[in-house]
Formats: structure tokens, C-alpha cells, sequence
């Protein structure tokens, strides 16, 4: 005997454009729909994940904006001021202090980097100090420098890829021209790090002509009150303080307005297609009013027409979601990709995570509404009189 | 029995969307290691190929192209084992397709090089014949870099084919012919100065296995 399935599929063969086109409006929409959930989840962890690797969890600063610091720090950039060196020991001092790093971020300009020129940033660090923050950090070949004024220098992967270093290598400060030896190279780490190029801080100091720093990185023990630890460290002069907390709300706020926004496109774009969905069942339903009415004179009851009716819904809905979260899950890369460009930061490792309850979720949504929007027609269809359907043209 | 033609028109179907999707995924680029790309193409193409209206940027692989194979052939060509450092086999490389109005007229490719202070990104505009119309390097470190990316420097490569390296070793420095008679802009860089003779072989040998030997792809 053939089911009711079979049948709901045959009805839907039957206009084979109309159905192709229905579930193309729902694929789309379930793409649309999976991957800002995706993005949802997939940005917050990376974000995370950059923190984490920062190995501190509060950096203080000249006074500036907190916010482009943080940037800039999180990328690579150059720091905005100077801080006097001998901070650090006070701040170390503090009881909820467990270590803490002085940084100096420099950037030189290099006049042969494309047409008009670019910016080489280096990150001075102290070796005392600043590998033992980050003992995650995997040396693929050489390791960090022999001594706190050496001329050496160590590379994130990307950093050593640019610029085709290897261990043993010479490397140049441009503007300054001095040249610095390759002990290191780092293990990819998906984070700031790869683009890197370290340099003991007493040497960068030197090259830069400047005794001071731009950063301090402040590790709490595990313990400690932040919130006060951050409210004590901003009653020291002309600082700011930077806690990573702080800057995770605050890019996830800014980056809340436009998830709300994508979410209502994407929901506009789910109502549209199950406007489509409700508007090619009931063509399909008008169509086969005396087909309707002849099933019924052979005694089918209202509820099976209407659950034939709502089947060839459920298989249209089924079908363009299932194809649509597939597609976002193959494309995860190319979404990722430009997500990364229409943002202002993105953090490294993967912007759209899609898992398998994430494409079960959004299955369960677009069924769900498919089905809601399916209910008109398939209640039309069941409601039909056998004999008014029959004679009807 | 006679459920099975149905059936088997679903299960085609249910197969051929994903196999779709596979392949219309595979012709996409890949994003691996660090490629060479123009820094701004929108604004480099134009200088780099006087008379280009529009480029299209496609993405190659030795991979794709021909694989270990392949691969063994180009480092025979060079006399180098290794393309480039971190270089794998399946690195894109982007080659720009340019036109002039619908036609297309020639190309622009850039390789990474290994240079004394740093990476030295070598770029060329090639006619459709392969032959260089414009040579230009992208960065480069070092005390004299500005030398080397003088154009007047670059002038000494225009019209340079792969055949010029026939007669001359950008790895010795010996040889005879055009390339053996460019003069070394900066004499205290002289690493750079045959890393760039290497980079533009390497250039000229990758463009030759992707498109003048190894058909458009």
C-alpha cells in the first residue's frame, strides 16, 4: 500500500519549480538562521580563547582610550604612551598580584613595505618573566633568548612564514637598521602570537631609544578579588587599566547590535519562506480539490487529508533546512571569512561554530514554524465537502 | 516491485544535493599557509599592467595542478629543494587574470623569497606570450632595499622570458646573457640581489607550470 509519503511526495513532483523554488526560500533561510547561531556561539568561545592565551588577565597602560589599547594590544599594535618602568614593582607588591610582565610595544615604519610603506611592530618583552605567563607557548624550532640584552629576536609562525626566517636567521629593525638574530620560531597557535615578533625588552629599549614601557601584564592569583584589584590599581596616577573581562563585555555589546540586527533579517527571512511554503500547499490543495473530494467519497476522514496535507509541508520544510544547515556547515570557512571582514575585530580561531544540537536546534525551529504555517492549508483541505470538491472546475 | 523506480528517483535525489554542494565547494580557493597577494590590488593592478580595465584573481596549487609530480619538476627547473619555507604543496597561489575590456591580455603573479634580512615578495605583469612587462618588488628588508625596488632597477627585467635562464644560474650567479649583464643596484646586498634573480625565476617557472605549459586553468 502506498504512503501517505509516497503520496505527499508524488504532489509535490507535480509542479516540480514551484516545490524547487519553496525549498530554495527555505534553505536559504535555514542557512541564514544556523550560522548567525553559529556566530552566536563560534564568536564568544573565540574571544575567550583569545583571552585565555593573553596569559594575564588585567593590563595597565598609559592613560588613552582602553578601548584602542585593547585593540591594539590584541592585535599587535603600537602602545599609545609611556609608563615608568618602576610601576611594575609596585604593582607586583600587591597581595592579589601573583606575577606580573613588563611589555613595550614598538612599531617602526618600514618605507619597503608596498608603494607607500608600512608598519613593523615588535613586542618587547622581559625573558624573566613574560615565557613563564605564557607556558603554553611551543617552540617549533630554537627557544626564547639567551639573555635580556641580547640581539635576538623570536617569531610567531606566521610572523617567521612573512618573512621566510628560520632559526639562525638575520632579521632587520627597519628605520633603524639593526639587525637582530632568529633563536626561535613558534608553534602555530591560532591566536595574536603568530603575527609576533618578539624581542628582549632591554634590547627594544635600546633600539628605541627609550627606557620606558607601554604595558604591564598583571596575572591575579587565582583567588584574588578583581574588581577590587582593578578599583586599587586605578587609583594609581595617569594609568589605565585594561581588564580583559571588561573587554570582552564591552565588544560583545558591540557586537550584540549587530547579531540583533542579522537575527531580525534572519527571521524576516524565515517568515518569508513559510509564507512561500503555506502559499504552495494551498495552490497545491486548490489544485486537487476534486482528487481531495474523491479520496473523501472513498472514505477517507478529514484527519487524513489533513495529515497528507501537512505531510507535503513537513517534507518541504524538512528537506530545504536539512539541505540549508548542511550548506552553512560546509561553507562554515567562507562564512567565517566574511564575517572577518565586515568586522571591526575578530578574534582568531573559528567565528561560526555549528554543532550537531546547534543543527538540531534550527532544524526544530524551521520545523516548527513550517509546520504552523501549514496548518491553514491543510485545515482548508480537510474541511473540503467530497461532493461540492468533485464538481467544482 | 513497482515502488522501486520511485524510490530510486528519491534516493537520487537526497544524493545529488550534497554531491552539488561538494562540488561547487571544491571550486572554491583554499586558505592555507601565507600566499603571495597584492597588497591593494584594485590600486597596484592598474600600475603594474598599464591599460588593464578589470583583473579577476584565481587561485592555483601545485596540489591541484599535478601534485608531488609536479611539484619535483618545478624543484628540478629551480636546482632548489624548497619553493619557499612553510611553503606546502597545497599552498594557493594568486594569480591575477587581466583584461582590457572583454579580452584578456596577460597576467600578474607574485612568490615569496628568502632574502638575507627578510621575505622578499617578487611580482611580474606577463603578457599573454609570458613575457615580462613589468617587474616590481612588494617588500623586501634590508639596509638597501630602497635600491632594489628602484624602478629603474626593475626596467632591466622588462621583456625577460623563462627562456633567458637558460643561459644563466641565479643560484651561482654565472651565465651569460641579458640576465648576466644586469647590474647589482646595491653591491653590500649581493644575497638579495640573487634572491631576486631566484624570485623571478621561481616566478616565471610557476607561471609556466600554471598556465603557459600547464594550459588555464
Amino acid at each position: 500500500m502506498i504512503s501517505k509519503f509516497q503520496i505527499a511526495y508524488k504532489s509535490l513532483l507535480r509542479k516540480k519549480v514551484r516545490t524547487l523554488l519553496t525549498v530554495v526560500g527555505i534553505t536559504l533561510s535555514s542557512l541564514v538562521l544556523v550560522s548567525l547561531f553559529g556566530f552566536n556561539q563560534g564568536y564568544e568561545k573565540a574571544l575567550n580563547h583569545d583571552i585565555d592565551n593573553m596569559g594575564y588577565q588585567i593590563m595597565v597602560m598609559a592613560k588613552g582610550c582602553p578601548y584602542e589599547a585593547a585593540t591594539l594590544m590584541l592585535q599587535g599594535g603600537k602602545g599609545l604612551r609611556y609608563m615608568d618602568p618602576g610601576m611594575v614593582r609596585d604593582i607586583a607588591k600587591r597581595p592579589e598580584v601573583q606575577a606580573t610582565t613588563p611589555i613595550l610595544m614598538q612599531a617602526f615604519f618600514d618605507p619597503n613595505k608596498g608603494e607607500s610603506g608600512g608598519i613593523a611592530g615588535y613586542f618587547g618583552v622581559d625573558p624573566s618573566s613574560y615565557p613563564a605567563m605564557k607556558p603554553f607557548l611551543r617552540f617549533r624550532k630554537g627557544s626564547w633568548f639567551v639573555s635580556d640584552t641580547a640581539r635576538e629576536v623570536v617569531m610567531g609562525y606566521e610572523a617567521a612564514e612573512l618573512e621566510q626566517r628560520e632559526v639562525g636567521d638575520m632579521t632587520m629593525v627597519p628605520e633603524k637598521n639593526v639587525p637582530l638574530k632568529v633563536v626561535g620560531i613558534l608553534e602555530r597557535t591560532g591566536t595574536q602570537d603568530d603575527g609576533t615578533i618578539f624581542v628582549p625588552l632591554k634590547t627594544l629599549q635600546q633600539i628605541a631609544g627609550t627606557d620606558k614601557i607601554t604595558t604591564i601584564g598583571i596575572k591575579a592569583k587565582k583567588d584574588a578579588d578583581l574588581v577590587r584589584l582593578e578599583n586599587e590599581l586605578y587609583q594609581l596616577p595617569d594609568v589605565q587599566v585594561v581588564s580583559f573581562s571588561q573587554v570582552k563585555q564591552t565588544i560583545m555589546k558591540l557586537i550584540g547590535t549587530a547579531r540583533v540586527m542579522v537575527l531580525s533579517i534572519a527571521l524576516i527571512a524565515v517568515f518569508i519562506a513559510m509564507v512561500g511554503v503555506a502559499n504552495t500547499v494551498l495552490m497545491s490543495v486548490y489544485e486537487r480539490k476534486q482528487e481531495i473530494g474523491i479520496l473523501k467519497t472513498m472514505g477517507a476522514m478529514p484527519h487524513d487529508i489533513f495529515v497528507l496535507v501537512w505531510t507535503e509541508t513537513l517534507m518541504l520544510c524538512a528537506g530545504g533546512s536539512v539541505v540549508g544547515i548542511m550548506a552553512a556547515m560546509l561553507c562554515n570557512g567562507i562564512t567565517d571569512l566574511f564575517i572577518r571582514r565586515l568586522l571591526p575585530y575578530a578574534p582568531s580561531g573559528g567565528l561560526v561554530a555549528i554543532d550537531f544540537r546547534l543543527a538540531l536546534y534550527t532544524l526544530g525551529i524551521i520545523l516548527v514554524v513550517g509546520l504552523l504555517s501549514g496548518l491553514y492549508p491543510a485545515w482548508q483541505a480537510g474541511r473540503m465537502r467530497p461532493l461540492e470538491s468533485i464538481r467544482s472546475e | 516491485m513497482r515502488r522501486k523506480p520511485h524510490d530510486t528517483r528519491i534516493g537520487m535525489l537526497l544524493a545529488l544535493v550534497p554531491a552539488l554542494l561538494l562540488v561547487v565547494l571544491a571550486a572554491l580557493p583554499a586558505f592555507g599557509a601565507v600566499g603571495c597577494d597584492l597588497n591593494d590590488a584594485d590600486r597596484d593592478v592598474p600600475r603594474l599592467f598599464p591599460g588593464a580595465t578589470r583583473y579577476q584573481s584565481i587561485y592555483v596549487s601545485i596540489q591541484k595542478k599535478g601534485g608531488a609530480a609536479l611539484q619535483h619538476r618545478i624543484e628540478g627547473r629551480l636546482g632548489e629543494r624548497h619553493l619557499a619555507l612553510y611553503a606546502p604543496i597545497d599552498v594557493p597561489y594568486t594569480i591575477y587574470e587581466i583584461y582590457s575590456g572583454p579580452k584578456k591580455v596577460g597576467y600578474i603573479h607574485g612568490v615569496n623569497q628568502k632574502g638575507q634580512f627578510g621575505g622578499i615578495q617578487v611580482f611580474i605583469a606577463q603578457d599573454l606570450s609570458g613575457k615580462v612587462k613589468t617587474f616590481y618588488i612588494q617588500k623586501m628588508t634590508g639596509p638597501a632595499a630602497a635600491k632594489m625596488r628602484d624602478p629603474r632597477f626593475a626596467k632591466h627585467f622588462v621583456g625577460v622570458t623563462l627562456k633567458d635562464f637558460d643561459s644563466y644560474d641565479p643560484i651561482t650567479g654565472k651565465g651569460t646573457g641579458r640576465l648576466a649583464h644586469v647590474p647589482n643596484p646595491a653591491p653590500e646586498m649581493e644575497t638579495d640581489f640573487f634572491g631576486v634573480l631566484r624570485g623571478l625565476k621561481k616566478n616565471l617557472v610557476l607561471m609556466d607550470a600554471f598556465i603557459f605549459s600547464g594550459g588555464n586553468p
